[in-house]
């Protein structure tokens, strides 16, 4: 009888292993990630402080970037300036947000190098960086170059910073952004022919309009036989379609939010109600759609790497793109791709800024917490952006102003240039201006409310809706999300 | 009477149906009731089902390792599941559960997209696995009347299936890239200039050709084992009595390769509510959301907005459907069976 009662029953042991199983679930969510940060060692006295952390191992993780790709090329001299060994990880930015947001919720800080894009990690977990200004406080470290003040400020504002606060928690590390993009000869050859048909002077400028830009496309369309399209657009359903809309919805007055300028450059978590049912902006949607329509046909299955590439195979003669194609642009057809501002709207003119920095995880600690700063000095000190420039591996452009004004990076700006992304540096110095830069919501939810617009903008380009329906459908549903908050 | 006292009463009975099962071999065991004898003879009217004491037999102490194994791998995260869809989950300093009710049920139930997204998903479904049944079943027919050149030909037909979905779709890609696809260049050149993927309709039916393309092949095999069973005596009587092929095929060689089609089935469309590599490479849902079935949505929700509790019912809607198709087909296999 004992014996049959100590026996449990199947129901007895399925009602404890339910309850254990729910005590384990719930231990394991509650345990997750409750680690404290050890310490920094402190300095030897006396010692490089370059070499504090000599033996350190840390880890980086990063979009698979130009700048990423030179600095995984070029790692031995951080190597023998530090005795610091650094794994770096590259993936497409989606699985970046993914590993980066898993390992903050993780709490064990794999990755003690974070590439925080401003918009997809920046804003939704700020709170999991490192104030840098602890780094460049400490004088135990080496100097930050420079200072904060050599970086560009916009850019600063926008890849570093968040909300109110003055912290900053990331070092602007690449600085992509949209221009116009166009096949020189092409330009050269027809340009008479163009201006004569078509009233005006066709040479791409930041003076001429999105009307203009249409206008040449259907020109080129029609009269030009050694390339088969006048535009490209990156109208995929992807995030490529919001950055390529918004170059055309700024130019013609429209806005995300109220305030957007402060919103781009500083973020929120509360931005209020979106505006992109107005006037403005449904105007602009019926202009990108008129301009899609005349486009490439592959367009609409193309993100910035799909336009890339119909530039570079002669597909098209001119797109809106990131301007640090220009290399892949000037190895596939040197010296024939020119690089302007883009086109103004019936209000203003807006390029569409992609930059990112990098941070620190704040539950990296120890040794590899003054690593990680180390790193970052390093990799985003003017000699790592000069020696990036000139990297046969990968590029990117630079993000300090001091660099800028370097004799051999000006020389760098014509051709015959060693480094290739310097020829958009008119450009992109026009682009940069108060005024013409176009900076996207940092919100944490952006990523949602990106999603809600490009699917939005995809329906239009597919006929499926009106340039009204689709941005009050948009509106709808970014108000929705906005109004659910966000909880990191 | 207590649940105890019961227990304790028919204890005598109990031990013996152990001693049964134990020494009566692990073959009788039925799936459902692991370790536990099954009484061969019902109990006589007013006592109590010995199933039902349920003690744990020798031979269910001996599998309890294996069954906490497969509980710690598959019942945790599913009481996790449940747990986060009445949840909202924090992420920073460690996951974090906030009890929301049915705000995230409420949400799914409510949100048009996923409807829209289910009814994709349901339209996928059917077309992905009607046309795989009928082009597998075609081949394995072919290449069962083969004689020569079937060696040569079976590694042929298998070859997609086992070259990885994500590959599939890089492949279908580049095939259909506007600017340097091979099959992009064909349609060109028949004056098709529109983008495949770019389209809404295109781009739903190439995501399906190339699912169908990689798992076609599996219903081949599968639809081929059966057919070697097909008794041929049965089938050379029918040609005796006058029967066309067409006749013999529906009325003998389908009836036979039945059960094992249903096996074929029941994998593919297990595999198709899940469906998500090829849509992820090619389309990512696009365009117009006209490829974003379930699975991809949830996806989007999980990894992309973080927004696990509303994910975590996705995914259980994900689940229950699974678990229906599944119960759906075994139920079908077994009434063969008993037939």
């Amino acid at each position: 009888m004992d014996h049959q009662l100590s026996t449990p029953t199947r129901r007895q042991l399925l009602r404890f292993g339910g309850a254990g199983l729910a005590a384990a679930a719930l231990g394991g969510l509650t345990a997750c990630g409750q680690t404290g940060t050890a310490p920094v060692p402190p300095p030897s006295p006396g010692g490089d402080p370059w070499r504090r952390f000599a033996g350190t191992t840390i880890n980086f993780i990063s979009e698979n970037t130009a700048p990423t790709a030179a600095i995984a090329a070029n790692l031995q001299p951080f190597r023998d300036l530090t005795g610091i060994d650094i794994n770096i990880v590259t993936l497409d930015l989606q699985a970046l947000v993914q590993r980066v947001a898993l390992d903050l919720a993780g709490g064990q800080s794999q990755y003690d190098v974070v590439y925080a894009d401003p918009y997809q990690v920046l804003a939704p977990y700020a709170a999991g960086f490192a104030d840098l200004r602890e780094f460049a406080a400490d004088e135990s470290y080496p100097p930050l170059e420079g200072g904060f003040e050599d970086f560009i400020p916009t850019q600063l504002q926008a890849t570093g910073m968040f909300g109110a606060s003055d912290a900053i928690y990331a070092l602007p590390y690449d600085c992509p952004t949209m221009i116009w993009q166009y096949r020189l000869d092409i330009f050269e050859k027809y340009g008479d022919q163009m201006e004569a048909d078509l009233g005006f002077d066709p040479t791409p400028s930041g003076d001429r309009t999105w009307e203009e830009y249409f206008r040449i496309a259907e020109w080129i369309n029609e009269n030009v036989d050694e390339i088969p399209y006048g535009t490209g657009h990156q109208a995929k359903q992807h995030d490529a379609l919001m950055c390529d809309f918004s170059n055309v919805l700024w130019s013609y007055g429209g806005e995300y939010f109220a305030d957007g300028e402060r919103i781009g450059l500083r973020g929120t978590d509360e931005p209020g109600k979106c505006l992109l049912d107005s006037a403005e902006a449904i105007e602009a949607a019926e202009f990108y759609r008129r301009l899609v329509s005349i486009a490439h046909p592959g367009s609409l299955g193309w993100d910035w790497d799909g336009v890339g590439n119909a530039m570079a195979a002669g597909e098209i003669a001119m797109a809106p793109n990131w301007h640090e194609f220009a290399a892949t642009y000037e190895a596939a057809l040197p010296g024939l791709v020119g690089y302007a501002p883009l086109p103004r709207g019936s209000v203003g003119t807006a390029n569409h800024f992609g930059g990112t920095g990098i941070g620190i995880s704040a539950m990296s600690s120890g040794a590899r917490r003054g690593a990680a700063w180390l790193f970052v000095n390093w990799a985003t000190s003017p000699a790592t952006q000069l020696s990036n420039l000139k990297s046969s591996a990968g590029g990117g452009t630079p993000t300090r102003q001091s660099v800028y004004a370097m004799p051999e990076v000006q020389a760098a700006t014509t051709r015959p240039s060693e480094m290739p992304n310097m020829l958009t540096e008119d450009a992109v110095s026009i682009a940069w201006e108060e005024g013409r830069i176009g900076l996207r919501p940092k919100i944490p939810m952006w990523n949602e409310c990106d999603t809600a617009l490009f699917t939005e903008l995809s329906r239009m380009l597919a006929g499926q809706k009106t340039a009204r329906d689709a941005m009050e459908d948009a509106t709808s549903r970014i108000d929705g999300i906005v109004a659910r908050g966000w909880v990191a | 009477m207590s649940a105890d006292q019961t227990a304790g009463q028919h204890g005598p009975h109990g031990g013996r149906a152990a001693t049964e099962s134990a020494g009566g071999g692990a073959g009788q065991v039925g799936p459902g009731s692991p370790g536990v004898g099954p009484t061969p003879v019902a109990p006589p009217a007013g006592q109590h089902d010995r199933r039902g004491s349920g003690r744990i037999t020798f031979t269910g102490w001996m599998m309890a390792p294996g069954v906490a194994l497969l509980g710690l791998l598959s019942l945790i995260p599913l009481v996790m599941l449940i747990m986060m869809s009445f949840s909202r989950v924090r992420l920073l300093g460690g996951l974090q559960l906030e009890f929301v009710g049915l705000e995230n049920w409420a949400r799914a139930f409510g949100d048009v997209e996923l409807w829209k997204s289910w009814g994709l998903t349901l339209g996928y479904f059917a077309a992905t696995l009607g046309l795989e049944l009928m082009l597998g079943i075609a081949i394995a027919v072919v290449l069962n009347r083969l004689t020569r050149g079937r060696g040569l030909l079976l590694p042929l037909i298998l070859l997609p299936m086992f070259v990885a979905p994500s590959i599939v779709g890089l492949l279908g890609r580049y095939l259909l890239d506007p600017t340097f696809g091979l099959y992009a260049q064909a349609l060109q050149g028949l004056g098709v200039e529109q983008d495949v993927l770019g389209n809404p309709v295109s781009a739903f039916v190439a995501v399906t050709l190339m699912d169908v393309w990689e798992w076609t092949p599996l219903i081949a095999l599968i639809t081929l084992a059966g057919l070697s069973g097909v008794n041929p005596s049965v089938l050379e009587a029918a040609s005796i009595d006058g029967a066309d092929e067409w006749k013999k095929f529906w009325n003998i060689v389908l009836p036979s390769i039945k059960p094992i089609l249903l096996v074929a089935i029941l994998i593919r469309s297990m595999d198709a509510v899940r469906y998500f590599d090829i849509i992820s490479v090619t389309t990512n849902g696009g365009p117009a959301d006209a490829t974003k079935i379930v699975p991809v949505r949830l996806y989007e929700a999980a990894f992309r907005f973080f927004d696990l509790g509303y994910a975590a019912v996705i995914g259980i809607m994900m689940l229950v459907l699974t678990i229906m198709i599944a119960r759906l087909f075994v139920g079908l296999l077994s009434e063969k069976e008993t037939h």
